[in-house]
């Protein structure tokens, strides 16, 4: 009985102990050896999933990092964020910044052992881009020249985009776009395989120029997606490892237990108070790094319902919400944001001041609106409640309580609401329907017009799908934006879109909260991962180093804890 | 009472019972903190995780960094009244539903009343309750009590059918019909007397069934929606620091563990005391 009693409490000690303590990381088999060692496999987990494997539909942000490994581009971005030659050898842009010129690599080869040429370039983007493809992103591209014509099937083909001989290719613009770039580096014009056809077909098996492909029977949907090294890949002795796995729906608990234990080698969904635990660990904190703040966080003020109809109003939200403790509720993601534009994407403004605490501002604000407040008596105010859509179980539920708590110092009460996310996204894009609600927004491209053209122009404001969540209309916004998206020079396009936040920021359509930024955490033996800008990870050029055997037990278990609970047999 | 002194599980019941009661009463006054109100001075440790408890948060901070023990005693507040009320609503639709039925035994309104009872049943409880909690625009301890209050009377009716048409066929009755007693009238004088102890065991333990199913719905996130303390959703915010700040999660746990515990004791207890083959 004793002895029961004995293994029960080392249970529960080792249940709630043991999983508090973080185990060491699984040393790399060859400490100091930086040569890179070919072969190995990578294994990492979501709790997302995927639903296809085409560029023509890019349909969820998981998928990005999968179609990287399967799919090259003509250009891509670099670790650091620059746009880089991938499959084109160089380009040029013309004079007048409306034609650019890619010559093609010779001898690169499709994963079926095909050549990429120029005509499979022109097949690939009129497949994406044609109106029976159920491509979200077609859109960005319209300022191809014919491409209205092209979606609304008046032409055969986009007169946008002429071959030359084998291996040159260009594309014709209406109009200078310094987005057009950036979005070709985007996945959905991507070269496939003469097997994709001309048109999109839901049942074609993915086919590119990536360093790895994808074997049939490789995609266990639901399940796990198993990429293997494309021996032919263009760029000399890439990629190092053998196979790269992603095991979907896997909770952020249970990927914790196995990235520790070993089955997982690289870790980027973490519970808040688990990330803090990595990254004040000293063994663990030589492998991780974070991602750029690819997503902006906030409060979205409807501009045509009251109260937000007044500017003052809207100022004093603004000004009420202390930035650097709304970060605290997930503490190790979140930056306080001051303004649209994350820091590390092109067009944020260093010396620029946007949105700040100020409580005795935020008073101010409120009285000029008309609607003055006492804290001390705490009379006054806006005199209704207004509801706040968050959506359940979400980072925005907690974030909606502190801002309630924010609010009501200020005489602004709000009752929160909270609908599923399917909800959110279709009341709060459709006009007159919601006063307030939780914003967000991740970037498209790391470019300042990834979030302001679809958050803050008219040009986003429609009856029912609306993006611009605020409904906020500036036709000096407006203006800037449009000047920026067709100006080439790049610090003439930053000062428009500076211009542009400064507005947006005192009209204060949304009271900017947080950037969230992602952390991946790896074993040591993961070598040269680095954290992509855009597509969460690229696994070109990493290699493992690790020692042969099963270690799961040692690395959840510490010491003889196992043999205590359950007996060493004798 | 006179039954506790020799029923130990009744004892604890109503202890345990009685503890809850008059920590909903009395706990918001153990401490100054505001329930509603995150301290980010003093409920945030330097780890930037909620403090553990001490001197200041007895029960620690929560994930919002506020104070645990002001929740967790507006919760148990929400959650007997939830509990309660539901159950006094459940318990007058099943007792009017099964005397009904009882009394017209075989014809058409129970064949009718009873059919709809065993489609009722055929739906898990939480399920129904879960469907109908997500139906809603908007929760509040009154759509939640009236949702489990309008789901939970099912099993009520089945019982006290069940006695009803027992007693229906006992001499008393007979004779009471025989002096002209009106069928209203008997029901309310003999009969509801009669299944009144059957019926407050069956209420006690579902005062227990009704606290665990609004923890549940709000665990799962159809219940009232925050910032309002539940003992179910404070135990869904806690699940994600159960590593690092387990009273997040335990302190709520524990407490809906108790008080489910606490009722079935008491409801056990109960089915003791008046049962007459023990008396």
């Amino acid at each position: 009985m004793r002895s029961i009693r004995a293994r029960l409490s080392l249970l529960a000690l080792a249940l709630v102990g043991c999983s508090s303590e973080l185990p060491a990381p699984i040393p790399t088999a060859h400490p100091g050896s930086v040569t890179p060692r070919r072969g190995g496999s990578i294994t990492s987990a979501s709790f997302g999933n995927i639903r296809t494997l085409d560029p023509a539909n890019v349909g969820d942000g998981l998928v990005a990092q999968v179609l990287e490994g399967l799919f090259a581009g003509l250009v891509d971005y670099d670790l650091d964020g620059t746009i880089k030659p991938d499959l084109a050898d160089h380009w040029t842009t013309s004079a007048d910044g409306k034609d650019l010129r890619f010559v093609l690599r010779e001898g690169v080869p499709f994963h079926d052992g095909e050549e990429v040429t120029a005509d499979d370039v022109l097949r690939s983007v009129e497949r994406s881009l044609h109106p029976s493809s159920p491509n979200p992103y077609s859109s960005y591209f319209a300022s191809l020249r014919g491409y209205e014509d092209y979606v609304s099937k008046k032409t055969e083909h986009l007169a946008g985009v002429s071959v030359e001989g084998r291996y040159v290719v260009t594309f014709h613009l209406e109009s200078p776009d310094a987005a057009f770039l950036p979005l070709l580096a985007m996945q959905p014009l991507r070269p496939v395989c003469k097997s994709a056809g001309t048109r999109y077909v839901d049942t074609w098996h993915p086919c590119g120029a990536g360093p790895y492909k994808l074997l049939p029977g490789g995609w266990d949907r639901g399940r796990q997606i198993t990429l293997t090294r494309h021996e032919g890949y263009f760029r000399p002795g890439l990629p190092y490892l053998d196979e790269v796995r992603l095991v979907f729906q896997v909770n952020f608990n249970a990927q914790r237990f196995k990235f520790v234990a070993g089955d997982l080698d690289i870790l980027r969904d973490f519970l808040a108070p688990d990330l803090l635990k990595f990254q004040a660990d000293p063994r663990w904190k030589g492998h991780g790094e974070y991602e750029i703040d690819k997503q902006i966080g906030g409060i979205s003020m409807n501009t045509e319902m009251p109260p937000f109809d007044n500017i003052e109003i809207r100022r004093a939200v603004s000004s009420a919400i202390n930035r650097d403790q709304v970060r605290l509720i997930r503490a190790a993601n979140m930056r306080a944001a001051d303004r649209p534009v994350p820091p590390g994407v092109e067009g944020y403004d260093p010396t620029f001041q946007g949105q700040t605490y100020d409580y005795a501002a935020a008073l101010e604000h409120m009285k000029r609106a008309g609607f003055p407040y006492d804290p001390v008596t705490r009379t006054g105010g806006w005199p209704h409640v207004i509801p706040y859509l968050a959506y359940s179980q979400s980072l925005d539920e907690y974030l909606s309580q502190i801002v309630q708590q924010m609010l009501a110092k200020i005489g602004i009460r709000i009752e929160i609401r909270i609908v599923n996310y399917g909800a959110l996204i279709a009341m709060r894009g459709r006009r007159h329907t919601v006063p307030l609600g939780a914003g967000f927004w991740t970037q498209d491209y790391p470019e300042a017009g990834s979030f302001l053209e679809p958050l803050f122009t008219s040009r986003a404001i429609n009856e029912g799908d609306s993006n611009n969540w605020s409904f906020y209309k500036n036709p000096r916004v407006d203006d800037l934006v449009d000047h920026a998206k067709h100006e080439l020079d790049l610090d003439r396009r930053k000062k428009l879109y500076s211009e542009a936040q400064a507005l947006i920021c005192d009209e204060a359509p949304w009271a900017f909260t947080h950037y969230y930024r992602f952390y991946a955490q790896w074993q040591p033996y993961v070598h040269d991962y680095k954290p992509h800008p855009m597509w969460t990870s690229d696994l070109t050029r990493t290699w493992v180093d690790r020692a042969a055997g099963p270690v799961a037990a040692r690395a959840i278990f510490t010491g003889d804890a196992m043999a205590k609970l359950f007996g060493d047999g004798k | 009472m006179s039954f506790l002194p020799r029923n130990r599980s009744a004892t604890i019941g109503v202890a345990i019972v009685a503890a809850l009661v008059l920590f909903a009463i009395l706990g918001p006054l153990l401490t100054s903190h505001d329930p509603y109100q995150s301290d980010f001075e003093h409920g945030l440790a330097p780890t930037l995780l909620p403090v553990g408890p001490n001197g200041r948060f007895w029960l620690g901070a929560d994930r919002l960094f506020r104070d645990e023990l002001s929740r967790l005693a507006v919760g148990a507040r929400i959650s007997l009244f939830i509990g309660l009320t539901a159950t006094l609503i459940a318990t007058a639709i099943g007792t009017l539903v099964g005397v009904v039925a009882g009394w017209f035994e075989g014809r058409l309104v129970d064949t009718v009343l009873m059919r709809a009872v065993d489609v009722g049943l055929a739906f898990p409880f939480l399920l129904l309750v879960m469907a109908l909690g997500a139906a809603l625009d908007r929760t509040t301890p009154v759509t939640i009590l009236l949702t489990l209050g309008l789901t939970g009377w099912l099993g009520t009716a089945r019982i006290v059918r069940a006695k009803t048409m027992q007693l229906r066929n006992l001499d008393f009755v007979t004779a009471s019909r025989a002096l002209g007693q009106t069928t209203p009238r008997i029901i309310v004088r003999h009969v509801l007397p009669n299944i009144a102890g059957p019926l407050l065991i069956v209420a006690t333990v579902s005062v227990a069934q009704m606290i665990l199913a609004e923890s549940v719905l709000s665990y799962l996130g159809g219940g009232i929606t925050p910032p309002t303390p539940t003992w179910g959703h404070m135990l869904f915010e806690g699940q994600d620091y159960i590593t690092t700040s387990p009273w997040i999660a335990l302190a709520p746990g524990l407490a809906i563990m108790a008080s489910v515990l606490g009722f079935n004791l008491l409801g056990e207890g109960l089915r003791d005391a008046l049962d007459p083959r023990k008396t």
